[in-house]
């Protein structure tokens, strides 16, 4: 707290210094009003006065529906406050999870925010900004398992199932599938996570390995479920996605989250939904 | 989410299923029509490359062409994922109809084309007004089963994001864990839909019976 406290003050300082120099000697420039960090953005936005960003919203905490429909989570209240602070009009378009990096590719979308995390794969395609909330692997059993998983590769006895296109899909595929300890078939991909543990509950795949994070708000309504092994394997960092190459938005996106941040913001967030 | 607003967010989905299939399938029709009167009477190299249009188009999943159309054609052209998920529907449904009035055309009797040429009519005129009335009589009943598969086709349009019936019902099915509800009203509309377009067709199959045939 007293931390916070320092560097809100320290900031406020740095703040008054600059005015005090900058002042005499570009008296006219006076800062903008309504704008209170000043972040380049690329033209295009800027021109529309918008901002259109894709998310997923089937993945709680991250990214749902609320009672009465609208969406909402941890991801959406970020990015409505980026968009905010970048003085754009936010426009939501919902897509599967797997559609999203090639709208953003394909300049369908400005941006998305859906629970990504950073990967290699995906760099090639895309551009991240500087994560905001990291995270960790679990992997979840029903209420009947005997066994124990106490590393990473004792998951290989058992049949598995991952949503399809996830870090954690990577990290199965080439540590466990490709290495000769999990036989191809006995990996399960589905389109969504919650499909996963469907297939748990009526016991046609043993384990599912996940984001911990949404593990615990599934874990929420159906208590069977247990976390048996967590770790930081395929995830970490989570990230906007961005177009490939596009600095200013990334830039842009990276002072804005540092900005929100040091804050507190983020954290609030993170107190909110992921309790 | 209290049920009838669950049953509600759900329900106005189907506007948008309505709207794919009620653009896919008028598409897929007046291209199906053109393309197998082009089969039948466009010579060797129209039925060749008809032939060829049918089986790349019957042999391509239709979320294939539609992500394709979304994501590779229309970098060029900007078309709304509603537009682009309806076209690649009604090009996709234009195979199928096309092979369906294909055959409806075949079962008219040769002989109607020879006595209608021998009371002076030209090919054309034949084709209008002897062949085409008697075709799509035939035609309806096999018609009926593709607009049942355009309808529930329509669904695949929520892979661009499209907030129809059944994305609707993931996204409600994910925020309160009751899927077998959302997936349960979902298949409801559908069958409804698919139950009322049926009975429609029927009715009209009926009403435009050739009275004395079978």
């Amino acid at each position: 707290m007293f931390r916070k406290f320092a560097v809100i003050i320290s900031l406020v300082l740095a703040a008054a210094m600059l005015a005090s120099c900058t002042q005499p000697t570009a008296p006219t420039a006076a800062p903008p009003v309504s704008a209170p960090a000043a972040v380049e953005l690329p033209e295009k936005l800027s021109q529309a006065g918008k901002i259109v960003v894709g998310t997923s919203a089937d993945y709680p905490p991250f990214e749902f529906l609320d009672a009465q429909g609208n969406k909402t989570g941890f991801d959406i209240e970020l990015m409505t406050k980026l968009a905010e602070r970048m003085g754009l009009k936010l426009e939501w378009a919902d897509m599967p999870f797997d559609s999203l990096v090639a709208a953003v590719q394909q300049g369908k979308l400005d941006a998305s925010i859906s629970a990504f995390n950073y990967s290699e794969e995906r760099d090639e395609q895309v551009d991240f900004s500087v994560p905001y909330y990291s995270s960790t692997d679990a992997f979840v059993v029903g209420k009947g398992f005997s066994g124990a998983i106490t590393k990473p590769e004792d998951a290989a006895h058992y049949k598995i199932g991952v949503q399809s296109g996830t870090v954690q899909d990577g990290w199965l595929t080439s540590n466990l599938v490709e290495t000769g300890l999990l036989p191809a078939e006995n990996l399960s991909r589905y389109e969504r996570a919650e499909q996963a543990f469907m297939d748990l509950a009526t016991g046609r795949i043993v384990v599912v390995m996940a984001d911990e994070v949404a593990v615990k708000a599934f874990m929420e309504q159906n208590p069977d479920l247990q976390i048996v092994f967590s770790a930081e394997l395929s995830t970490g960092p989570m990230a906007i996605v961005v177009p490939e190459g596009d600095t200013v938005l990334k830039t842009a996106f990276d002072t804005l989250i540092k900005q929100l941040q040091s804050e507190g913001f983020v954290d609030e967030l993170a107190e909110k939904y992921f309790k | 989410m209290n049920a009838a607003n669950f049953l509600q967010y759900i329900a106005s989905g189907t506007a948008y299923t309505l709207g794919v299939t009620l653009i896919a399938l008028p598409l897929g029709l007046l291209i199906g029509l053109v393309l197998a009167l082009v089969y039948v009477y466009g010579g060797k190299a129209g039925s060749r490359s008809m032939q060829a249009y049918s089986i790349v188009l019957r042999g391509i999943p239709p979320i294939v062409l539609l992500f394709i159309l979304y994501f590779v054609v229309s970098g060029a052209i900007n078309l709304s994922p509603f537009t682009a998920g309806a076209l690649a529907l009604g090009i996709v449904s234009s195979a199928y109809q096309m092979e369906i009035i294909r055959g409806a055309i075949l079962s008219v009797d040769a002989g109607q084309m020879m006595a209608a040429r021998a009371v002076g009519l030209s090919r054309l005129e034949a084709i209008r007004s002897v062949v085409l009335p008697q075709a799509f009589r035939h035609a309806i009943a096999p018609w009926s089963n593709e607009v049942a598969i355009v309808i529930k086709d329509s669904s695949l349009v929520y892979a661009l994001g499209v907030p129809e019936v059944l994305r609707r019902a993931q996204l409600i099915g994910a925020s309160n864990q009751n899927y077998l509800l959302a997936y349960g009203a979902a298949a409801t509309i559908y069958f409804i839909l698919v139950w009322l377009a049926n009975k429609s067709l029927v009715g009209l199959e009926k009403r435009l019976a050739i009275p004395g045939s079978h």
